[in-house]
């Protein structure tokens, strides 16, 4: 009793009016934002649902036919599934070896003075609106595609998953530049008075040591291109088929979402179908988080 | 600087690190002021002296961890077993492989014990699992390791104590077998416990390895070293046997250095 006494007056400077309104605004602020997490989850399931009493989950998951406005509607998402994960993939070889290359040459390599230009140009390329991109695919990249491989149309997965690759550049890039730069100093001096090269110091160190927050970067990237909207809208074609090849045109959920939302009966079987094309996103951007934060774990055990 | 050429009871004549007029310079200062002096092959040589005095600064000449510093500058000459180390035609790269280090906070890398201690013989190119694992052994037992961590290998040398990781450090420095092992205020990041392993370490160690060690602790350098240099605003006060610079040094700043009067 007394020690608790003495601890409360030892601790009291902690416990003052602006701690209290400080602690309670914090909650309040957090709790706002969880509810509001809580309710868009709660709405999409809620709007997704009613689809079943249409189809059932393999028809959904594993329809190849997507005609939702005929009567009855066919609701088969599968090619728009397997477009959305093709795209990712895709623009993610595009993207995540160039924007290592180009976080190794900003963090370890280029002098102080060209870092200072490259990497502020990196993130002015990130403030680029994703309809910029978009424009550029259906105006430039489209027909010089179309032109250079003799191809039916220069609107395809291969146009998007570039242009998508592209704008992960700046912000995996960036992240991972300063994942790199936070590794201490001392274990490049005792990498190199062990008589390694920059580069051995670079590849068996630095890249190591920095590899959850390259994870993460990478994540924030591959994330963004799986719910990237504007450029896969504009530039992939939007041919809900499953692609053959590189060449043919896609259409993945996101674009679906957009381009049919505005053109559908509220209430209607495709209404709610849309809401369950965007809950499948939702599961596909968890299991890749998921997935990812196994790996950063298993590394960080060694 | 006759007086830093001190007779002294070692060998002489075989000098492992001999420094000749040894000038180094970050931009336009003047951090090393020609120093002069031979450190005997198989000793521990200890250089003392107040903050900034360049005694870190000399110890990262020996292996050329300078060349880091952006406008750093040597002139004169260091030579190793006869070599001089700033001879145009030196690969930096071999130099640093005869010449090891270990580092005033310990810095193990972010991998396990093993692959920590492997990481040298690796650059090499040693691929032999059982050339490896003997390389690993061994360089634990001198480092006074192995008893400690023998069955857990694999776990993360991150997860040592201070200690420990510091003495994991030693074994990294000592597995690409160096002839010279450079120290840089080795133990001012210890618990006293720890200090005294490693300096029982550093004893066993000038058998095999030519020891140059920067300290802050005066009784330290009297403890553990044969020979000891004192430095001072980039010069070389004092050079010579540890009992003498510490029971009858020449110099009157020396005195009053290890007296306590300044530093």
């Amino acid at each position: 009793m007394k020690k608790g006494k003495k601890d409360r007056a030892v601790y009291s400077h902690f416990g003052g009016l602006g701690d209290k309104i400080a602690a309670r605004t914090a909650l309040s602020v957090s709790t706002v934002c969880i509810l509001i997490m809580g309710f868009i989850l709660y709405f999409l399931v809620k709007e997704s649902l009613p689809v079943l009493e249409a189809a059932t989950f393999s028809q959904l998951f594993f329809g190849m036919d997507w005609y939702p406005q005929e009567a009855p509607p066919a609701l088969g998402m599968f090619p728009l599934i397997v477009s959305s994960l093709a795209v990712t993939f895709l623009s993610s070889v595009v993207g995540l070896p160039v924007s290592l290359a180009i976080a190794i040459f900003t963090a370890e390599i280029a002098p102080r003075s060209l870092r200072g230009v490259v990497k502020p140009l990196l993130e002015l390329l990130g403030f680029l609106p994703s309809i910029v991109f978009g424009f550029l695919g259906m105006a430039v990249t489209a027909p010089w595609l179309q032109e250079r491989f003799g191809l039916l149309t220069g609107l395809n997965m291969a146009n998007a998953s570039a242009l998508l690759g592209i704008m992960m550049i700046p912000i995996v890039g960036s992240l991972a530049d300063e994942a790199l730069c936070a590794v201490p100093q001392e274990l490049r001096g005792a990498s190199y008075a062990l008589g390694a090269t920059r580069w051995e110091t670079i590849r068996r160190v630095v890249l190591p040591s920095a590899l959850p927050g390259i994870l993460s970067a990478s994540l924030l990237g591959v994330m963004r291109a799986t719910g990237e909207t504007m450029v896969v809208l504009m530039a992939a074609g939007g041919a809900a088929i499953i692609p053959r090849s590189l060449f043919d045109p896609v259409r993945p959920l996101t674009s679906t979402i957009a381009a049919e939302m505005g053109e559908t009966p509220v209430g209607s079987a495709h209404y709610h179908a849309l809401f369950f094309a965007g809950l499948i996103l939702l599961l596909i951007t968890l299991a890749i988080n998921l997935l990812s934060s196994k790996i950063e774990a298993k590394s960080l055990k060694l | 600087m006759d007086k830093t050429q001190t007779k002294s009871d070692r060998d002489f004549s075989h000098p492992q690190v001999r420094t000749e007029n040894l000038n180094l310079y970050y931009g336009a200062d003047r951090v090393l002021q020609s120093l002069s002096f031979d450190i005997p092959r198989g000793c521990v040589a200890a250089f003392i002296g107040p903050s900034g005095c360049g005694k870190s600064s000399y110890l990262r000449c020996l292996n050329r961890m300078n060349d880091f510093i952006p406008g750093a500058r040597a002139e004169g000459r260091v030579l190793i077993d006869g070599t001089d180390i700033y001879a145009p035609d030196v690969d930096v790269i071999a130099l640093r492989r005869r010449v090891g280090m270990v580092f005033q906070k310990p810095n193990p890398f972010p991998m396990s014990i093993y692959e920590n201690v492997a990481y040298g013989p690796r650059l090499f190119g040693v691929r032999d699992r059982e050339v490896l694992d003997e390389t690993v052994r061994s360089s634990l037992e001198g480092a006074a390791l192995w008893g400690e961590v023998k069955d857990k290998l694999n776990t993360p040398g991150t997860g040592l104590s201070g200690g420990q990781q510091q003495r994991l450090c030693i074994a990294r420095a000592i597995a690409t077998e160096p002839e010279v092992l450079l120290m840089d205020e080795p133990t001012s990041a210890l618990d006293p416990l720890s200090t005294a392993r490693i300096e029982e370490l550093i004893r066993d160690l000038k058998s095999r390895f030519t020891v140059a060690i920067v300290t802050h602790n005066m009784q330290q350098a009297a403890r553990i070293s044969d020979h000891t240099a004192f430095f001072l605003l980039g010069e070389l006060v004092e050079y010579g046997p540890t009992s003498q610079i510490f029971t009858a040094p020449e110099d009157k700043r020396t005195e009053d250095y290890i007296t306590g009067r300044f530093g």
